[in-house]
């Protein structure tokens, strides 16, 4: 049985086929015949049995018919087959619509009926273009009508049945291309949340954990699971796929294309959404986005994520397959229409949800879930358009703009959040230093978000790349000497700086010098250690920087030492006790006295400054191990040499001296043992002395 | 340029520069005020015919965009006292006005694409009683299922459980063989094309949404800006209420045009009309209102003058389609062929007109998310 199409329209859209004009002059001859005639020819009492054999001489007699008037003018008189073949249409579809018998069961007779259907609607396409009787017309058209409707209805029982928008339990059997194994959605590969940088302030306010501020990472396994659901989508059995084809032939053929597109549209739509609502994407206005929660939002976010790879690699593709199948025998400008409608309706659906989580409240914690979405429209969008080949090429360039808009918008709140970052940076100053000069949590933030950051450091660049349009681009990239200056780099240096700058102003709170510069040291440290940690951080900010800073470091170090420890090294100097004692004069014997006192006082005064030094400094934090370890052997190496010499020289002198342990205290063991008890953020109290 | 007078400006010292600016913002305050007046008094010289045209609406949005732009750019050039309180409150303030109107926007959008649904139908309609062609009785039902597929669509939603109703009454006198058919036909759950699937094309808004009620919400405590405020924001404030305004009556007229869901129009307006463009706003609004109070208006989804050209249309042609005897007459077919051109003129009217109207309801939409953004 041939299949083969007698009308095509070019467009989805309303297109008359060019045809001749009724001859007036054969109306007065037909005019008297009423519509009545014919009401009673599809009737179902005087059904006819279905005899193939009849079916089939009809059908020759129909054809020979068609074959004369396509070289030939028809005669006035049409055959008797023709109403025959009309009438043997009507019982067809009574049975059909009756459901003595169904479609879609039985090939034979399926093919049998469109076959008629061909016939008749090549008849009444001729019969509408030439003055022949008008009652053969009637009975052609009329046919042919009920015949479409009951297609069209087929269609939309096949497009509604529910199983075509979920999985089906025996998938194999079921309608699908090669596009299940293509791709499956790939999860976002970065997927931390950050806090929010006034969190900083509540924890400072409470009791300082510090800890927690390091980001946390949460493991979300997003719906990796329900993207199976979906693997199969659209998921028609083969058969349903191979019948509307068929259908589609028939209609389209007919001239019932706009039916067959409005119905296919309509249900195609419903089911992709659906779709999407079973991948656990819910629709939402854009008012409720801008009121939602963050913690809420965030997770929304996600979903959008993967919902969107998932539609735009697996969906569009699954859609595609059953398009091309359905409209295998059609121009290829119907399912391209239908798809870009539909490509064009979802994207910038996703779109709006996009440029919606843009207009809440910028905030820096967010702009890594914002930069999630713009390399998703980068990544995925955005090439499946520009690649979508014919198919999409209706709504290509819109979608292409609709799609950089997003990403500007992006961009924008972005950079925005970079000034927020910078701005919150700049204005963090509080009254009350942090104890014990330990790190500052917003050293630790800031440094955190920073590493985090770089995370995105291709992404970050582009999109930093793209706000600078104005002067500043210019003058970074005629700046010869550094042509690849990266923007990420030079924003991060900024904010490095920034963050310096407050630690500075903080650490003028410390009314003790020396404390200061531990917590110059400690923030100093933590960031350089940071830095170098993180290999991107580090091609960031570059070797330079990191020996800038370690210089700083090793500054601090020596003011330090200079603050805390020359004044103990003061009561060590031998100088006017080395004359009066090594020379003793048996004349002067107040000099030897003077001498020994001295002597004593000076012992005292050591005993007393290391004394109030090791309970000040044993409750400073500094929390690097490394650094620590310095620090006490630096401080061992200082004090140890200059306390054992002026022990080892003078504490004979003092022997004889009644409460000799009075003055001497301290073995320079006990001194390096103390030393090694400082900074341990834990405030002791002296042993008690050595007996 | 801005940038290169405020840098100027800055040079020659505070004084100066605060001297200058207020001079300029000043100027610039009034150019927009008359900017306004000038856009809503040209809308509202409209003659009735054209009032709510596709033609006059798509003038009403590009005077909003322009109008929003002009805005923006004041508050580019004096971004400082923008960011200054009480100024940042009432921008804040404008702006949620601002995230309720995308909403809308999304909305109508929605409501355009189904009134490109109607246009199919119209499509198949054309076809059928295509002029070039014989039209017998099998083309008529044709036209007649799609006439009531229209008819059934573009009842207003509030009405939605009616539609039940009427879609059983398709064919109400000349009943037939295929309307038995169809009664017949209790196996498919489908019972009628396309009309319950039209209704949910919406990807936008949630079925409980309310366009009325985000009009109610984007008016709620609109009022012109208090003296103080108008002193402490150097006048800044005004432009603000003027656009917000402005905003609530283009979203309100475009409600009161597009299908929408839920879009009873009853929504005051309170606007004095001591600001010389409240009152060509004032009146149009007032038209509108008049004209969707009109018994053939009042069940309208839309008040765009293009429905109602197709409902007239529709309800001739279906009046017409009743009383067909064939084959026709020369004089029937004539009659046919006038509404059949009748039909076609809307028709084209809508396919030239609806895509630009679609696009730029779109750059509404992205005007109003570009103006958050930059501030």
């Amino acid at each position: 049985m041939s299949m083969e199409k007698s009308f095509s329209f070019s467009s989805y859209h309303f297109s008359a086929p060019p045809r001749h004009s009724r001859d007036k002059d054969s109306e007065a001859s037909s005019s008297n015949r009423g519509h009545h005639q014919w009401k009673s020819s599809g009737g179902e009492e005087d059904l006819q049995p279905e005899d193939h054999d009849s079916i089939l001489r009809v059908s020759e007699d129909v054809d020979r018919f068609l074959e004369t008037s396509a070289t030939t003018p028809p005669l006035l008189q049409v055959p008797d087959c023709i109403p025959q073949l009309a009438k043997i249409l009507d019982s067809m579809v009574y049975r059909y619509n009756t459901g003595k018998r169904k479609f879609g069961k039985d090939e034979e007779n399926d093919e049998l009926f469109l076959a008629v259907v061909d016939r008749i609607s090549k008849i009444s396409a001729i019969l509408s273009t030439f003055p022949c009787d008008p009652s053969a017309f009637d009975k052609t058209t009329f046919s042919l009508e009920k015949a479409m409707s009951f297609l069209e209805k087929h269609l939309c029982t096949i497009l509604q049945d529910p199983k075509s928008s979920t999985a089906s339990a025996t998938p194999t059997t079921h309608y699908h291309g090669d596009f299940q194994s293509n791709s499956k959605p790939k999860p976002p590969k970065k997927s931390s949340s950050f806090d929010s940088l006034t969190q900083i302030q509540d924890e400072l306010c409470s009791t300082c954990v510090l800890e927690n501020l390091n980001h946390q990472v949460q493991n979300q396994d997003h719906d990796q699971d329900s993207s199976n659901s979906n693997q199969y989508f659209p998921a028609f059995p083969q058969h349903k796929v191979s019948l509307m084809n068929k259908i589609a032939t028939a209609m389209i053929a007919a001239g019932y294309q706009t039916e067959y597109c409005v119905a296919f549209a309509s249900f195609r739509r419903i089911a992709f959404k659906t779709a999407l609502q079973e991948f656990g994407y819910a629709s939402v206005g854009m008012e409720e986005i801008h009121k939602m929660q963050w913690e809420v939002l965030e997770g929304e976010i996600a979903t959008w994520n993967n919902t969107v790879r998932h539609c735009v690699t697996v969906l569009f593709n699954g859609e595609r397959k059953l398009y091309n199948s359905v409209f295998s025998n059609q121009q290829s400008i119907i399912s391209q229409n239908l798809l870009s409608d539909l490509a064009r309706a979802v994207i910038i659906h996703f779109l709006n949800y996009a440029q919606g989580v843009v207009l809440t409240l910028l905030t820096v914690e967010k702009l890594f879930k914002f930069l999630d979405m713009y390399e998703t429209l980068r990544d995925v969008v955005e090439p499946a358009i520009a690649n979508g080949g014919s198919y999409l090429e209706r709504c290509k360039k819109e979608l292409a703009q609709e799609i950089a808009t997003t990403k500007i918008r992006i961009v924008e709140s972005t950079v925005a959040m970079f000034r927020d970052l910078e701005n919150s940076v700049k204005g963090d100053s509080e009254r009350v230093p942090i104890p014990n000069g330990a790190v500052h949590p917003l050293t630790r933030y800031v440094v955190n978000y920073l590493e985090y950051a770089c995370e995105y450091k291709e992404t970050l660049e582009q999109v930093l790349r793209q706000c600078l349009h104005d002067d500043k681009k210019i003058e970074l990239e005629q700046d010869e000497e550094t042509p690849k200056k990266s923007y990420l780099g030079t924003r991060l240096m900024t904010i490095m700086d920034l963050l310096n700058l407050n630690l500075e102003n903080k650490s003028m709170l410390y009314k003790d010098s020396a404390l200061r510069w531990v917590f110059l040291m400690n923030n100093g440290r933590y960031i350089v250690q940071k830095v170098k940690g993180c290999k991107e951080l580090h091609q960031c900010m570059g070797d330079d920087w990191c020996r800038k800073r370690q210089s700083w470091l090793k500054l601090y170090h020596k003011n330090y030492r200079k603050d805390t420890w020359s004044k103990v090294l003061q009561c060590l100097n031998p100088d006017g006790l080395q004359g009066n004692i090594s020379v003793v004069s048996p004349k002067d014997n107040n000099k030897d006295k003077v001498s020994k006192q001295m002597l004593k006082d000076k012992f005292k005064s050591f005993n007393s400054t290391f004394e109030d030094i090791y309970k000040t400094q044993s409750s400073w934090v500094v929390s690097d191990e490394q650094l620590k370890s310095e620090l006490r052997a630096s401080i061992a190496a200082l004090v140890i040499p200059a306390y054992r010499s002026f022990f080892g020289r003078f504490k004979h002198h003092l022997q004889s001296s009644r409460h000799v342990d009075k003055y001497i205290k301290y073995h320079p063991e006990d001194i390096e043992a103390l030393i090694e008890e400082l900074f341990d953020g834990i405030a002791k109290t002296l042993p008690k002395r050595r007996s | 340029m801005s940038a290169t007078t405020d840098h100027l400006m800055s040079l020659r010292g505070n004084q100066v520069h605060s001297v200058v600016e207020g001079s300029s913002l000043e100027i610039e305050l009034e150019t927009f005020q008359r900017q306004v007046t000038l856009r809503f008094l040209e809308l509202a010289a409209v003659g009735n015919d054209d009032l709510l045209s596709l033609s006059w609406i798509r003038k009403l949005l590009d005077f909003f965009i322009l109008c929003q732009d002009e805005m923006r750019l004041i508050f580019f050039n004096h971004r400082a006292q923008v960011m200054k309180p009480p100024m940042d409150r009432i921008v804040s303030d404008f702006f949620e006005r601002c995230v309720k109107a995308l909403d809308l926007c999304n909305a109508v959008r929605d409501g355009i694409e189904q009134i490109k649904q109607w246009q199919r139908l119209m499509e198949i309609v054309l076809y059928a009683l295509d002029q070039k062609n014989i039209i017998g009785e099998g083309q008529c039902r044709r036209a007649k299922k799609a006439l009531s597929d229209l008819g059934n669509c573009m009842v207003d939603d509030k009405e939605s459980g009616a539609y039940m109703a009427l879609r059983n009454r398709s064919f109400g006198r000349n009943t037939t063989i295929k309307d038995h058919y169809q009664n017949l036909n209790h196996n498919s759950n489908y019972q009628h094309r396309s009309v319950g699937h039209f209704r949910s094309l919406s990807w936008s808004v949630s079925r409980n949404w309310s366009a009325a009620k985000q009009l109610q919400a984007i008016g709620n405590s609109l009022c012109p800006p208090k003296s103080n405020d108008l002193v402490a924001t150097c006048g800044l404030a005004m432009p603000v209420y003027t656009m917000s305004s402005v905003l609530l009556f283009v979203m309100w007229a475009l409600v009161a045009a597009i299908p929408c869901q839920d879009r009873r129009l009853s929504l005051h307006i309170l606007i004095p009309r001591q600001f010389p463009w409240s009152a060509p706003l004032l009146s149009l609004h007032e038209r509108i209102l008049e004209d969707s109070k009109k018994r053939e208006r009042k069940n309208a989804c839309g008040l765009l003058r293009e429905i109602q050209g197709i409902e007239k249309c529709v309800r001739g042609i279906n009046e017409l389609v009743d009383t067909l005897q064939f084959p026709l007459t020369e004089e029937k077919r004539e009659v046919v062929g006038q509404r059949v051109e009748d039909l076609s003129h809307v028709y084209e009217a809508l396919k030239d007109g609806l895509d630009p109207l679609e696009r730029q309801v779109r750059e509404v939409f992205h005007v109003i998310v570009r103006g958050r953004v930059g501030t």
